[in-house]
């Protein structure tokens, strides 16, 4: 067997690792690696070797001796012909494809935290200042806790005859019209929904709905209804407390750090 | 351990009461039922006697309303169909009223040679309220030449729900296991269809036909509750009548119905 | 070598066990009913199924289907036949995948399979016809019959000759004559399956799936089982069959052909008493049994047809919605623009718009039904082109009135645009359901003048408006077997400041509001989308032509030059 240039071997390496980052890793072993990821690894690699050929003037002259046969001698002529050929041709689709390629939607950037308002309010009623107003039955959780699963069950009650159909039965935001929705319903099961969040920012998302949110929530695409109009205070705030009991996680609360 | 079983097997037994005291007021909705002997043994019965009598309507006479045919014209709607849960005829005589015995145990047999038959001819069923003893099949016939799909809307049984096909002319159901009823009947294909099966543990049972009449033979001697059941009427099951029947004698026991 | 051996046979060993647990986890039993089962349903179903299993929970009252009452042990989607209760499996997948179409969701990533399997045995004791243990009959899949365009002509004969059109209609879209009055055991309306949808089939697509569902029927619906007592010339043959139904569908028969058909009665009538006894449980005779089983095979065999033609009528997927590649991109057209029966339409692929039921805005829509909205669009230079298409079982024209509102039921689709382009995507929108501060302008069609197009220009659900100048719009739209398709003509650009203007290259939101009348929808009750996008898709630049090849040749350009490069200095030294 003829023994492979460096030429050949490099360019077997620089194929073979785009290869095994595309397909293998990025495919077989996990879930397919982002293009600019890719890029980055091939950029290192094409580096690597460029360091490899060039420590020494006789490995980079053997290096390129396959790429001046092919230009210039006359037993490479078939291969020169070829590849004269492929790389125009090449080009020309590439070049094409780049042009003729059709303009895309413009994306719609959307804040999905946006502050909310100093004051919270129940339809004209101000309830306090958003920092200090807390949920007026999440002390019976301690006092009576009795109370409290009374306050959950009615939490119960309300999610399931009013949310579920977008936040789901599971409150993981897939419920069975979820799926058409843009954007998407909350996912309460994401831990990082509700302990990132005071009790008093979900009675203000829920009482006023997507209409409520500011500009940079993008208030016009979302279908979360506002809610005070259908629910009363207690129901809010009972479902709050249902939403917490249901996944296990905390809300957050005054003082704690961010 | 052992508690847990426990446990488990008191919610196993409470479902199970909890679901039959359920099923058993299930499938028909508002509608009464009626009222079954626990067990009933037939023989023959000699010298046994004869109740008869007459169910009528009281109050106005409800105007039948016409229903609504909303396809297959050239055969349903060759004829006008009409609401079929009051039928009442001349002298406020009451049609499809069910009388039996409540609380015969013992008796004579069904009568094996009756043909158990129900017509869908024009898209309706007749007649409208069917006694079909346990066990015994029903013949369901279609000579309309258009799909019916029979639906029984059982509960103790098993629901039926079959296509019968433009061209089936007869379509026999299988014998059912437990008495039950009276049981809706509708056909899927052509909504406003509608008709009552009772299926019976008993010979003694009769619908009254369009003269309110009715008429339950051989039933030996003795005291009984007789009951009635009416679609729309409801029953007398709280408080039956008391006849008493002498052997060889006849007994007369009317009954007026009023709207439920 | 023996430590070799013994290697190997541990290998075969754990081969083999693990092939048996594979097939053990495959058909599993649920364990005993338990306190976890309990303790799962209560809190995962019991919203919906009720704490007793009647199908009453809080969420109940909203849905459509209804959650299932476990109480009759009657469960639409078995792997058993027609009477028989459900597999401890198919319990199980249905816990796991769900009922695409309904409300009931799959349950494989929020409970572990065991909870699942806890789940499973405590329903089962909501009903006590499951303590008797009995293993319930299977339907067998044996001799399933290929999907082949032959047996999806056969299953298109059996779909008329079975008489499927009344309630799926003609070509399956759930149109039938008889689909408005139809309702389940509990006497809650219910609407035929939309067979061109398969991905709201409630116990998935697959043509075993679809077989299942015609030998098992659909317990509590009005889909009848294909049982021996009831099926369409059941004892004969596929030959006796073809043979009797040209007979019955002779006006008149003459006596020999009475006396044949006569024949052909008798012996249909034999096997339906083997199938009654079997239901009865009699117990049929070795002879009796192969009577019955043979009479069964043709059941099975025509079955097989009918589900391949089923499978034939929707596309193995719901369609991508139009967003991202999808998006919708009205096609550029140098001359006259198509009218709605041209076939040059057939050569666009329409773009599809899910909608949901509104609510947002009372009187809201839980139960909608109509699922999307299929587009496809053309331009030139002055106009542009629309054709809606959308599936509505039933075709409503305003006969009947709401009963709250006293309005007219009616179908419609409205079609909604920003009245101005919002400038840059942080750019503000109108509110999605029919704007608020910001206006939208709207096409409304009604089924009931379907060659009128009305222009609105609403700021909210309920604050709409009928423009003053009319008449922009050409219109036409027809109803067929279960399907509006609607044709929409405007000019690009019109006099009108309330109408939107169109300019090529620019993509505009785009939504949709549809009614469907016999779904009691009216004003705001009504399915709807969120914003879309849509673009008058740019006659392609003709820059396209002069760079590619000037890029090749100047390409072609550097390796001669190269070439005489390395030549150069060959010859130098």
């Amino acid at each position: 067997m003829k023994k492979l240039s460096l030429f050949t071997i490099c360019l077997i390496v620089l194929v073979g690792s785009w290869v095994v980052l595309r397909f293998a890793i990025g495919g077989i072993v996990s879930v397919p690696i982002p293009g600019s990821v890719i890029a980055m690894y091939m950029g290192l690699i094409i580096i690597a070797i460029l360091v490899h050929i060039s420590v020494e003037d006789s490995l980079f002259r053997e290096f390129l001796r396959p790429i001046r046969e092919t230009l210039v001698e006359d037993r490479r002529q078939v291969r020169r012909r070829v590849i004269a050929v492929l790389i125009p041709l090449f080009l020309l689709g590439y070049t094409y494809s780049i042009i003729a390629q059709r303009a895309n939607p413009p994306g719609s950037p959307r804040d999905a935290h946006p502050s909310p308002p100093l004051e919270l309010t129940y339809k004209d009623e101000v309830i306090g200042t958003m920092q200090d107003v807390v949920n007026p039955f999440r002390h019976y959780e301690k006092d009576d806790p009795e109370a409290f699963k009374a306050h959950v069950e009615n939490g119960r009650r309300v999610y399931y005859q009013n949310c579920f159909y977008c936040h789901g039965d599971h409150l993981d935001g897939q419920g069975h019209f979820a799926p058409h929705l843009q954007p998407l319903p909350a996912n309460f099961q994401d831990p990082g929904i509700i302990p990132n969040f005071q009790e008093a920012f979900f009675f203000w998302r829920i009482a006023k709905g997507g209409p409520g949110l500011p500009a940079a929530g993008t208030p016009w695409d979302s279908a979360m209804p506002i809610w005070e109009n259908h629910l009363t205070k207690d129901e809010i705030w009972d479902v709050i407390l249902f939403l917490s009991e249901y996944t296990g996680y905390q809300f957050r609360t005054f003082g704690e750090a961010h | 351990m052992k508690t847990y079983f426990l446990a488990s097997l008191a919610i196993l037994l409470a479902c199970y009461y909890v679901g039959s005291a359920f099923a058993a007021d299930s499938g028909a909705g508002e509608v009464e039922m009626l009222v079954f002997p626990d067990a009933y043994s037939a023989g023959s019965v000699s010298n046994g006697g004869t109740i008869s009598g007459v169910v009528k309507f009281e109050g106005d006479m409800p105007e039948m309303k016409v229903l609504e045919i909303t396809k297959d014209q050239a055969v349903c709607g060759a004829t006008e169909k009409y609401d079929e849960s009051v039928v009442v005829g001349e002298g406020n005589a009451l049609k499809n009223t069910i009388v039996y015995l409540i609380d015969v145990s013992k008796g004579k047999d069904f009568d094996k040679a009756t043909k158990l038959e129900m017509d869908q001819k024009g898209c309706k069923f007749t007649p409208h309220v069917q006694i079909v003893p346990v066990g015994a099949r029903l013949t369901m016939l279609n000579t309309d030449k258009v799909n019916h799909n029979v639906h029984i809307f059982s509960s103790i049984n098993k629901p039926v729900n079959k296509q019968q096909t433009k061209n089936r002319r007869k379509m026999p159901l299988a014998g059912v296991k437990k008495a039950e009823g009276p049981v809706s009947v509708k056909c899927d294909i052509h909504g406003w269809m509608s008709a009552w099966i009772a299926y019976i543990p008993h010979p003694y049972f009769a619908v009254t036909n369009e003269k309110g009449e009715f008429t339950l033979e051989d039933v030996p001697a003795g005291t009984y509750k007789l009951g009635y059941w009416h679609e729309a009427c409801g029953t007398n099951s709280g408080s039956p009548a008391s006849v008493t029947v002498e052997a060889g004698g006849s007994v007369t026991q009317d009954f007026t119905l009023k709207l439920k | 070598m023996k430590n070799r051996n013994v290697t190997l046979l541990m290998l075969v060993l754990g081969i083999v066990v693990g092939t048996l647990r594979c097939a053990v986890t495959y058909a599993q039993n649920a364990p005993e009913a338990s306190e976890k089962g309990k303790e799962v349903y209560d809190q995962s179903c019991a919203h919906c199924h009720g704490t007793e299993g009647r199908g009453d929970g809080s969420a109940a009252e909203n849905l459509l289907p209804r959650p299932r009452d476990f109480t009759r042990g009657l469960y639409k989607i078995r792997s058993t036949e027609s009477g028989q209760l459900p597999t401890d499996q198919d319990l199980f997948d249905i816990i796991t995948i769900g009922m695409p179409g309904s409300s009931m969701p799959g349950w494989e990533t929020s409970l572990s399979a065991d909870d699942r399997w806890e789940v499973v045995a405590y329903i089962k004791t909501f009903y006590d016809g499951f303590k008797a243990g009995e293993a319930p009959r299977e339907i067998s899949l044996d001799g399933k019959i290929p999907y082949a365009e032959q047996s999806v002509e056969t299953g298109k004969g059996l779909y008329v000759e079975l008489g499927c059109v009344e309630c799926h209609g003609n070509i399956g879209r759930g149109d039938g004559t008889s689909a408005p009055t139809l309702t389940d055991e509990w006497g809650f309306q219910t609407w035929p399956a939309n067979l061109a949808q398969s991905w709201n089939f409630r116990g998935g697509a697959d043509t075993e799936a679809i077989f299942k569902r015609f030998i098992g029927g659909i317990a509590g619906s009005p889909m009848p089982a294909f049982e021996g007592d009831s099926f369409l010339h059941f004892g004969l043959t596929v030959e006796e069959s073809k043979r009797l139904t040209e007979l019955e569908n002779k006006d008149e028969m003459t006596e020999t052909e009475e006396a044949e058909s006569e024949k052909f009665y008798e012996k249909m009538d034999a096997a339906v008493n083997l199938a009654l006894n079997r239901t009865e449980g009699i117990e049929l005779t070795a002879a009796e049994q192969q009577t019955y089983d043979d009479a069964m095979q043709v059941v099975y065999e025509k079955s097989w047809h009918l589900a391949n033609y089923v499978k034939s009528l929707a596309p193995e997927q719901r369609p991508e919605p139009a967003i991202g590649k999808n998006v919708l991109r009205s096609q550029y057209v140098q001359d006259a623009l198509p009218g709605m029966e041209d076939p040059v339409w057939e050569t666009l692929q329409a773009r599809h718009f899910p909608l949901v039921g509104q609510i947002v805005i009372e009187p809201r829509q839980f139960n909608p039904t109509i699922d999307s909205v299929d587009v496809k669009s053309f331009y030139n230079d002055t106009e542009v082109a629309f054709l809606f298409t959308w599936d509505d079982r039933t075709h409503t024209i305003g006969d009947e009135t709401d009963e709250t509102t006293g309005k007219p039921l009616e179908d419609a689709l409205a079609i909604q645009f920003p009245v101005k382009v919002p400038q840059g995507p942080t750019a503000p929108k109108p509110y999605f359901l029919w704007g608020g501060r910001l206006p939208v302008y709207l096409w409304h069609w009604k089924a009931s003048t379907p060659e009128q197009v009305t222009e609105l220009t609403a700021k909210g659900i309920n604050a709409a408006e009928v423009q003053e100048a009319q008449g922009a719009l050409q219109a036409q739209g027809v109803y067929t077997d279960g399907q509006y398709k609607l044709w929409v003509k405007r000019a690009l650009k019109t006099d009108d400041k309330k109408d939107l203007q169109l300019d090529p290259g620019v993509f505009v939101p785009i939504a949709f509001s549809a009614w469907d009348g016999a779904n009691g929808d009216v004003d705001a009750k009504r399915v709807v989308s969120s914003w879309y996008t849509f673009v008058l898709e740019p006659v392609p630049s003709s820059r396209r032509f002069v760079y590619p090849p000037l890029i090749a040749i100047l390409s072609l350009g550097l390796l001669f030059g190269l070439r005489a490069a390395v030549q150069r200095r060959n010859s130098v030294s």
